[in-house]
C-alpha cells in the first residue's frame, strides 16, 4: 500500500485567521476520509465566504480543534513565517512483539501538507521617520488588508478544490472501512522549533510503523 | 460496511444495487443544496443518536441526508434504466432589461448548473483483476468517497451562495432557483460554454462499467445582479456621521444648556454673531477642570477675547465652558487643550452663580491646583514698569498656582490686608474678573505698588463713581440677573474705601499701561472714559488681543481687571451703599 502524499497550495495567513483556515482544510479532508455512516455538517467561515463540510462526529471535531490550539500556541512562540502541518491517515496494525517491543504499529497510508505562511502584524514600524506613514497607514492598510483578504478566499477555494481533485484521483490506496470505524484514525502534527527534531519525529514514526511508510505492500 | 438488508446475495446484485442508488443519492445532495423546498427534513435530529433512527435507504453510501422528499422518489421513479443518464440542471430564474407592453417585468431562465451522472457501459467488458468477493467492497468505498466529494463540491460551487441568498426571507420574488431533471440535455449554446467551467468526477469502475459524474457551472453569477436585490438584514451603524464615536472635534449642542444673553454678551470676534444661548458648547474642555463648577445653565461666559483661535469658526460661547452639563472638565479637546498649555489657567469662566461662585472660591483656596488661573507673569502683566500689584480684592481670586497657600489669599481678604498682597502675583486673577465686559481695570501692578497706592485714597483716577456706578450698574444688573451679588458680597468684605483706591489704581494702571499696539491703546483709553456697551469695545479689542500672544495675555489680564473690578464694586454695594448703585 502506498503512502500518498498531497502537498497543498501555499497560504498566506494572519494569525487571527489561522483557526479558520486550519479548521475549514482539515475537516474537508478528514469528511472525505471518514467513511462510516456520518451525518454531514455544513458550516460557514466567518471570515470568508466559503462554506466546508464537516464529517459531525465530536471526537474528530475535538481533535482537529485541540491541534489547531496547539499549532497556534506553538507559532506564537515561533513566529516563524512558514509552517507546515501534517495531516496523516494511518492503519493500526497489531504485530508480533519484535525487538522494539511494540505490537501497535502504525502505518501511514496517506499525508497531507499544509503550508501556511503566517504573516506578522504590520504595527511594528518604528522610529520618527515613519511616523507621517502612520497616519496614512490605516486607510491603506484596510484596503491591503481586505485585498489579501480577498485573495486568501480565492486560494482556500482553491486549495478545497485540491483536496477534492486529489480524493478523487487517487483512491485505490484508501484502506478498506471498518465495521464500526467512522472514520479513518488519522494524527496532525507540526514542525517543532528546528527541522531536526521534526526529522527525528518523523524516524520515530517510521520505527514505530515497523517499516518504510512507502514501502508497497 | 452497511449494506441494506435486502441485498441480494450476488456481488453482480450489489454493484447494481450501488449503481442504482448512486443515483438518488446524487440528485438527493444536488437538490438539497440548490432547491429549499425539496431540502431534507431531519437531516439534523437525531446526531447525537448516530445512525439509529436513520430509515435504510438514507445509509446508501454512509451518507445520511434525512427523510427524502417525496418529489425527489418521484423524480428518481422515471429513471428505470441504469444506463440513462441523470441530468440535473439548475435554472435561475431572473428579471431581465426588458419590459413586455404592460410594463411587466420579463424574466428569463439560465441555466447556472448543469449535473450530470451517468454509468457509463463499455462495449467491452475490462478485465477484472480484484477479488470478487471483496470487489463491491472496494466499489462501494469509490462509491462514497465519489459521493463525498461531490456532497463537498455542492458546497463550494457558486450556485451555492446564491440558493442560500434566494432561500432567505430577504430574497426578491423576482429571483428563483429551479430545477430540471431529465435524461436528455440541450448542448449549451457556444456563448453559455464560454463562461462556464466543468469538473469532471473521477469514474468509479462499477464493473462491467463506471460511474461517472461532471457538473458544468458558471463560475460567475456576478451578472444577474443578485445582490442589488436581495435586501440585507438591518444593521446597526454603529459609526455614523455625527456620533460620538467619529469625530471627536464635532461640536455637539447640547440640549440642556442655555446661555443667557446678558450686558456682558460680547459681540465676541468682529464679525461674530451675538452669543446665542443654544449652541453653546457642551463639549467639555480640558481648561474647564480647573473650576469644578457643575454646569449651570445660568453661567454666563466670558468673552475670551483672548482666546485666539486657529478654527475662528466657534464663537467664544463655544469655547467658554462648558461646564457642560456632561460634567465631564478633563475630556481633552483637541485645539483647546493646547490653549491650556499655553496659557494656563486663562479663565474661560463667567460670571458665577452664588452657589458656583461659593464654590469656586472655595475651591480655589482648599485646592489651588485646580485652579487654572494664569499665572501671570510680571513681565507679561507689566503694564507699566511699577505696576504689579494686586488688589486685595483681586486677591480673593488669585490662584495659588505660584505656591501661595490659599490661606494666605483668605487672610489677606478681610479687612484691608492689602500690605500682605507682596507675594501675590498679580496675574493670578478669578474667571470671574474677566467676565465683565469692561476692562476698566489693570491688575497687574506688584504687590507694593498697590499697597502704596491702595493707601493712597487721593490718587487721582479718572475713574470716578458716576463711571463706575454706570459700569457697575450695568454689572450688577447682570450680577442681579445671574443672582450673584448676594453671593459675591457676602465673600468679599473689601472696605469701601480700599475698593475705591483699588479702582483708581487699576484705572491708573490701565491708562499707563503702555499700549501693545496702536489700536488697543486706544481701546484702553476708550475703556476709561467709561465703558457703556462693554460688548463693542471688547469686541473691537478682542480681534487685536488675539493676534499675538504678548496681547493675548494683555488680554487676559484685562479681562481679569475687569472682573476684579466687577467684584469690588459688587462688594462696594453690600458693604456701604450710600455711593454705590444698586
Amino acid at each position: 500500500m502506498n503512502c500518498e502524499a498531497c502537498h497543498l497550495k501555499e497560504l498566506e495567513v494572519e494569525s487571527f485567521e489561522i483557526r479558520e483556515v486550519l479548521r475549514c482544510i482539515l475537516h474537508t479532508i478528514v469528511f472525505h476520509r471518514a467513511l462510516g455512516l456520518i451525518r454531514p455538517k455544513d458550516i460557514d467561515l466567518e471570515l470568508f465566504d466559503i462554506t466546508y463540510v464537516q464529517c459531525g462526529e465530536i471526537e474528530v471535531e475535538k481533535k482537529i480543534d485541540d491541534k489547531i490550539e496547539q499549532f497556534i500556541t506553538w507559532i506564537d512562540k515561533h513566529p516563524n513565517k512558514k509552517s507546515q502541518i501534517c495531516l496523516s491517515f494511518y492503519e493500526v496494525k497489531t504485530k508480533q512483539p519484535s525487538w522494539f517491543t511494540n505490537k501497535i504499529e502504525r502505518l501511514y497510508w496517506e499525508q497531507w501538507f499544509i503550508n501556511l505562511n503566517v504573516l506578522q502584524p504590520t504595527k511594528s514600524p518604528t522610529g520618527k521617520s515613519q511616523h507621517s506613514k502612520l497616519v496614512m497607514d490605516p486607510g491603506e492598510e484596510s484596503e491591503e488588508r481586505s485585498s489579501r483578504r480577498t485573495l486568501l478566499e480565492q486560494s482556500l477555494q482553491e486549495v478545497l478544490f485540491q483536496i477534492i481533485k486529489f480524493v478523487n484521483e487517487k483512491k485505490d490506496h484508501v484502506p478498506p472501512i471498518n465495521d464500526g470505524v467512522i472514520y479513518c484514525p488519522f494524527e496532525i502534527t507540526f514542525p517543532s522549533s528546528s527541522d531536526s527534531t521534526f526529522g527525528m519525529d518523523m524516524i520515530k514514526r517510521m520505527l514505530h510503523s515497523g517499516g518504510h511508510p512507502s514501502m508497497l505492500s | 460496511m452497511d449494506f441494506p438488508e435486502n441485498l441480494p446475495s450476488p456481488d453482480i446484485g450489489r454493484l447494481e444495487q450501488i449503481v442504482s442508488h448512486f443515483f438518488p443519492k446524487a440528485l438527493h445532495i444536488v437538490l438539497d443544496s440548490r432547491i429549499p423546498s425539496l431540502q431534507s427534513r431531519g437531516r439534523t435530529r437525531d446526531r447525537s443518536s448516530g445512525g439509529l433512527n436513520v430509515k435504510k435507504s438514507d445509509k446508501w453510501f454512509n451518507l445520511i441526508m434525512g427523510d427524502r422528499p417525496a418529489a425527489l422518489d418521484k423524480l428518481h421513479s422515471w429513471h428505470r434504466n441504469i444506463l440513462d443518464s441523470m441530468i440535473i440542471d439548475i435554472i435561475l430564474i431572473h428579471p431581465t432589461d426588458d419590459d413586455d407592453d404592460h410594463g411587466n417585468v420579463r424574466s428569463a431562465e439560465t441555466v447556472i448548473e448543469r449535473w450530470v451522472v451517468q454509468y457509463e457501459n463499455p462495449l467491452i467488458m475490462s478485465p477484472q483483476t480484484s477479488d470478487p468477493s471483496t470487489r463491491y467492497q472496494k466499489v462501494y468505498k469509490k462509491a462514497i468517497i465519489l459521493l463525498r466529494s461531490l456532497y463537498a463540491q455542492t458546497r463550494l460551487l457558486p450556485a451555492y451562495r446564491v440558493s442560500r441568498q434566494l432561500s432567505s426571507s430577504l430574497a426578491s420574488s423576482r429571483y428563483e432557483m429551479v430545477y430540471k431533471v431529465s435524461s436528455f440535455s440541450d448542448v449549451f449554446s457556444p456563448p453559455v460554454t464560454e463562461t462556464m467551467k466543468e469538473f469532471r468526477f473521477s469514474p468509479v469502475e462499477v464493473p462491467p462499467g463506471r460511474l461517472c459524474a461532471s457538473v458544468t457551472y458558471r463560475s460567475d453569477l456576478s451578472d444577474f445582479n443578485l445582490g442589488a436585490h436581495i435586501t440585507l438584514p438591518p444593521r446597526i451603524i454603529t459609526d455614523y456621521v455625527g456620533s460620538p464615536a467619529t469625530d471627536p472635534m464635532r461640536f455637539f449642542p447640547s440640549p440642556g444648556q442655555s446661555f443667557e444673553a446678558t450686558s456682558f454678551h460680547f459681540q465676541g470676534r468682529a464679525g461674530r454673531p451675538p452669543l446665542t444661548t443654544s449652541s453653546a458648547s457642551e463639549r467639555p474642555h480640558s481648561w474647564t477642570s480647573g473650576f469644578h463648577r457643575p454646569p449651570t445653565p445660568n453661567q454666563s461666559f466670558s468673552p475670551d477675547f483672548h482666546w485666539s483661535r486657529t478654527d475662528g469658526g466657534d464663537s467664544h460661547h463655544q469655547l467658554s465652558p462648558p461646564f457642560s452639563p456632561s460634567g465631564s472638565p478633563s475630556t481633552p479637546r483637541g485645539s483647546y487643550s493646547p490653549r491650556i498649555n499655553v496659557r494656563p489657567g486663562t479663565a474661560p469662566v463667567t460670571i458665577p452663580s452664588s452657589a458656583t461662585f461659593n464654590r469656586y472660591v472655595s475651591s480655589n483656596f482648599s485646592e489651588p491646583s485646580r485652579n487654572p488661573l494664569p499665572p501671570f507673569s510680571p513681565k507679561s502683566t507689566r503694564r507699566s514698569p511699577s505696576s504689579q500689584d494686586s488688589l486685595p480684592g483681586i486677591a480673593l481670586y488669585k490662584s495659588s498656582r505660584s505656591g501661595e497657600s490659599p490661606s494666605g489669599l483668605i487672610n489677606h481678604y478681610p479687612g484691608h490686608k492689602l500690605t500682605k498682597d507682596s507675594k501675590y502675583d498679580s496675574g493670578r486673577f478669578s474667571g470671574l474678573l474677566s467676565s465683565s465686559g469692561s476692562p476698566r481695570f489693570g491688575f497687574s501692578r506688584s504687590p507694593s505698588r498697590l499697597s502704596s497706592d491702595l493707601e493712597d485714597p487721593d490718587c487721582s483716577c479718572p475713574f470716578d463713581f458716576d463711571d463706575v456706578d454706570e459700569s457697575v450698574l450695568q454689572y450688577s444688573q447682570s450680577l442681579d440677573r445671574r443672582k450673584t451679588s448676594s453671593s459675591i458680597s457676602q465673600s468679599l468684605p473689601i472696605g469701601r474705601k480700599s475698593q475705591d483706591a483699588a479702582v483708581g489704581v487699576l484705572v491708573q494702571m490701565l491708562k499707563t499701561a503702555p499700549p501693545l499696539r496702536q489700536d488697543s491703546s486706544t481701546y484702553m483709553a476708550s475703556s476709561m472714559s467709561g465703558v457703556q456697551r462693554e460688548g463693542s469695545s471688547v469686541s473691537g479689542a478682542e480681534s487685536e488681543f488675539s493676534m499675538a500672544r504678548s496681547t493675548s495675555d494683555a488680554l487676559e489680564e484685562l479681562r481679569n481687571y475687569k472682573q476684579l473690578k466687577d467684584l469690588l464694586l459688587s462688594k462696594s454695594k453690600s458693604v456701604g451703599g450710600a455711593t454705590r448703585v444698586h
